[in-house]
């Protein structure tokens, strides 16, 4: 799918709307950003035996510019967080976040540390939080899916129109 | 390969070496350690690198331990011997008010991070460090979060929820 941008004409006729919307939930290029233990969660979702990329997301994009969806796996510190907002500012628009694991959903075991990041949303907007410590893959396949039924049912106008960019 | 020298050994070698500046010894999980005076802490751990029989040439780690404004902080150094595979322990007490020790980064260069983290976490001055400069936390990162009185914001908020009943709250003690 090709870059959208605010001047991009898009008709608001359903069927275009519909052909739109299912390209760009079956092919979510995914952006690899694992801090600790989860990632190896998230890469075995990516490998043979669960396999996301059935599901049209693709491992796994060789920068940010490449990426469509940003999967936040791991604790995030504080001192990490600059380059969280930067990798995610990188991310052409449309572009999804989705937070793995209990440490990027709201710090995890580490509720009261004096280092880390107490929720990714706090830098950057998250659509699907998958919950677990670390989750199983079974559960990003089922957030992933989580996410494209969000994907299926989205006017791209809207979502440009509602000023969706990050939190600043 | 040469012979690890027992604790008792090493005890009797450093305290005829520096007498009353070794003021504390005892023997943990089969390691010698020595509590010694601030003064002397660099002659011991050059003594303990130099000496053939101890040849101490690897630290391990150098870190610190807050035992409260009374009994002030530690200042660990664990050394270790490749040649005879032997571990020594130095531990130097320091005052809870503005605590310094001498660096012994020069003779160790292990040490160098170790004691810049030490730095960073209880607030103690390396004195003679080449590079007194936080290496862990991020630079506008303020106060030394390893110390017992340093507040974790979120706790203030909310108490930890894995308390058992009857256990001591350490405030209150």
């Amino acid at each position: 799918m090709g870059l959208i941008t605010e001047k991009t004409p898009l008709p608001k006729i359903q069927p275009v709307k519909f052909l739109l919307n299912w390209g760009r939930r079956y092919s979510l290029w995914v952006m690899n950003f694992g801090l600790a233990c989860c990632a190896i969660e998230l890469i075995a979702t990516s490998t043979s035996k669960h396999d996301f990329i059935r599901l049209g997301v693709i491992p796994f994009a060789h920068g940010p510019r490449q990426a469509d969806l940003l999967v936040v796996a791991g604790t995030l510190t504080d001192k990490m967080a600059p380059a969280l907002k930067r990798v995610y500012d990188q991310i052409p628009d449309p572009k999804y976040v989705i937070s793995f694991g209990s440490c990027s959903n709201c710090g995890g075991p580490y509720w009261d540390s004096y280092s880390v990041t107490k929720g990714v949303d706090q830098v950057v907007p998250v659509d699907v939080y998958v919950p677990g410590c670390p989750p199983r893959p079974e559960a990003l396949l089922h957030g992933i899916v989580k996410l494209q039924e969000k994907i299926k049912d989205e006017d791209i106008q809207e979502k440009w129109a509602s000023g969706h960019s990050a939190v600043s | 390969m040469g012979t690890a020298l027992s604790p008792e050994d090493a005890e009797s070698r450093l305290r005829a070496r520096f007498g009353q500046d070794i003021l504390a010894f005892e023997e943990q999980h089969g390691h010698a350690v020595a509590t010694v005076s601030t003064d002397r802490y660099r002659d011991v751990c050059r003594f303990l690198r130099e000496e053939p029989e101890f040849a101490c040439d690897y630290c391990d780690f150098t870190g610190g331990v807050d035992f409260g404004p009374e009994r002030g902080f530690e200042v660990v150094t664990h050394l270790f011997s490749t040649t005879h595979h032997h571990n020594v322990r130095v531990k130097v007490k320091l005052p809870h008010e503005d605590p310094a020790c001498p660096t012994v980064s020069d003779l160790f260069p292990t040490s160098d991070w170790h004691e810049r983290e030490t730095m960073e976490m209880f607030g103690i001055r390396f004195e003679g460090h080449p590079q007194p400069v936080k290496l862990l936390l991020s630079e506008p990162f303020e106060g030394q979060p390893l110390r017992k009185d340093f507040p974790l914001m979120t706790r203030e908020v909310k108490p930890w929820p894995g308390l058992v009943e009857g256990e001591d709250v350490e405030d209150e003690e």
